[in-house]
């Protein structure tokens, strides 16, 4: 009950937040100028609308995950709204999970509604839906409680611009964790390609969640790939919401 | 069993880059059972850090600290606490009814338990009227009503205050000091720190004074202030005018009202040669009467530097 009390708070304050109506009237503004591209890949249009589409839910989802997630802690303690809370008989991952838990509620909602409208705009360009186009949002919000994660930890850790900065470096190079791995010859050898390499198998690979392509192109998705990205992303997401938890702990507040 | 235990309890901040600041230092105090304690010191002297200490909001870097014998670093002592923080901060979209409601759903109240607690903390603090208003835009007074309120969520036997009347308006102060009182008739435990003396002096059964982190008096009020007596007022009639001029070189202060003349001594040896002088000389005592210290005097007289720190 009280995780549920600080998830449904924490999901009223978000929706309050004005970062996420900017960030939702630019994802709406890339949706729906997505037919501009089109019109310039003649016969394409259908296949780009979709493609910026999941591309845009995916981009402004993860960055509302890090602007809200990256505050949602520090906020409390600025606005000493905290200390009442902590002093009451629970523990202290209740709050960071009932945090966590408001958050990814609001994503789920900010992620239906986007691809609500997508949907309806490609229905509406008189494109066709897939089940793939579904799987790839279903994808998209997995990624999303990924990263919300990784930015709560970073909000119990340290000053929402600088939790900002280490959430989307990740996120960013989450997208090309090969990069890590397939290093030019000269790093063979050297202790900084094994550095690389530790952060190739830390850094969660993000591309895997990525179906854009599949689903523009109508290709075929397994089930079982699809269950397998989930887990692997719930994996992460738990190892994340733990180590929050374990740092939040003995936080001074 | 005491209602708070504290054995040797430290705490030093530390921050990357920064000196580390001692603010609090080897604190061992008990309190009773239904006492209204009074944590007494200036700000930076330790009173806030010790309060979060008690309020498990932060880890002491060494002792301990128990609450009715539970550790304070467990939910189950929390549960035995009513914390009011200085100046308390809600969550300004909320409204006083829905603030009660989430904290009793914190303390996993049923839906009857919290509509119960709302019925009669409202009544008590007065906050039917603003029921359904948010918080935001609330007065000092208004906030500081809402954070009693949460405070008596779950009628917990301990109250821990945080300067509970910093900042109130003589009508606010009045208030909580009644609402203090009206605990202790309840035969709750407060324990509050201020640095409004008068407060302290009239609600307060003990007081522990804190200097620069560390506990330097502790004691009954009475007890405390009959240590020292800060002069002796001799007031007398029919001096002859050599000897009203000789006493008033020795008095601290001396001034005539009407036949009357009023000294003020430093202490009882010098009052007493100077009655006995007075009656010599012919004069006779209206009034011979020691002026204790206030907790005031008292207080204030802990925070003058000492020897070496003035060297």
């Amino acid at each position: 009950m009280r995780i549920l009390a600080i998830a449904q708070n924490t999901f009223r304050e978000s929706i309050r937040d004005k970062v996420l109506y900017v960030l939702l009237f630019f994802a709406a503004v890339t949706i729906f100028g997505s037919k501009a591209l089109g019109w310039i890949s003649i016969g394409q249009d259908i296949k780009i609308v979709k493609d910026i589409a999941l591309s845009a839910t995916s981009i402004f989802g993860i960055l509302i995950a890090i602007f809200v997630g990256t505050s949602l802690i520090y906020k409390e303690i600025d606005k000493r709204t905290l200390y009442t809370i902590l002093a009451q008989p629970m523990h202290r991952y209740e709050f960071i999970l009932g945090k966590y838990l408001g958050l990814v509620a609001l994503l789920a909602v900010v992620t239906v509604t986007m691809a609500l409208v997508s949907s309806l705009y490609i229905l509406m360009l008189g494109g066709t839906l897939q089940v793939t186009f579904f799987l790839a949002i279903l994808l998209i919000y997995g990624k999303l409680l990924l990263i919300t994660a990784f930015a709560v930890l970073m909000s119990s850790l340290t000053s929402p611009i600088l939790g900002a900065i280490i959430v989307f470096s990740v996120a960013v190079f989450g997208h090309a964790t090969e990069v890590f791995r397939d290093l030019p010859p000269q790093f063979e050898g050297t202790s900084a390609k094994a550095i690389l390499e530790a952060v190739y198998y830390v850094v969660p690979n993000l591309s895997n969640f990525d179906l854009a392509q599949e689903a523009a192109n109508g290709i075929e998705v397994s089930g079982a790939y699809v269950i397998w990205v989930m887990a692997y992303g719930l994996l992460y997401t738990v190892m994340l919401l733990i180590l929050a938890a374990l740092a939040f702990q003995e936080k001074d507040v | 069993m005491s209602a708070i235990v504290t054995k040797n309890l430290s705490k030093i901040y530390r921050e990357l880059g920064k000196a580390s600041v001692k603010s609090l230092d080897g604190l061992d105090l008990t309190i009773e059972k239904n006492e209204v304690y009074g944590f007494l010191g200036r700000n930076g002297a330790g009173k806030t850090t010790t309060i979060k200490l008690l309020c498990g909001l932060l880890k002491p870097t060494s002792g301990e600290a128990t609450v009715f014998g539970e550790s304070v670093r467990t939910p189950q002592a929390r549960r035995l606490i009513g914390y009011l923080p200085e100046q308390p901060y809600f969550y300004e979209y909320l409204t006083p009814k829905e603030t009660i409601d989430f904290y009793g759903k914190l303390q996993k109240l049923s839906p009857a338990e919290r509509a119960h607690q709302w019925d009669k903390l409202s009544e008590l603090l007065d906050l039917r009227d603003i029921a359904n208003q948010r918080l935001k835009g609330f007065s000092k007074g208004m906030r500081q009503r809402i954070g009693f309120a949460v405070a008596l969520v779950g009628n917990p036997p301990l109250l821990i205050l945080d300067e509970p009347m910093s900042g109130l308006d003589p009508i606010g102060r009045r208030m909580i000091r009644d609402l203090i009182m009206r605990c202790r008739d309840e035969k709750k435990t407060i324990f509050f720190s201020s640095h409004v003396m008068s407060d302290v002096e009239q609600i307060c059964d003990r007081v522990s004074i804190m200097v620069k982190g560390k506990l330097t008096h502790r004691g009954r009020i009475d007890q405390l202030l009959a240590q020292k007596t800060k002069a002796v007022e001799v007031i007398a009639v029919g001096l002859s005018e050599e000897l009203r001029t000789a006493l008033g070189g020795i008095a601290q202060s001396h001034r005539p009202l009407d036949e009357q003349d009023i000294f003020n001594f430093a202490d009882e040896g010098e009052a007493n040669d100077a009655v006995q002088r007075i009656q010599q000389g012919g004069g006779r005592i209206v009034q011979f009467s020691p002026i204790r210290e206030s907790l005031e005097d008292f207080f204030l007289r802990q925070q003058e530097p000492t020897v070496e720190e003035v060297v």
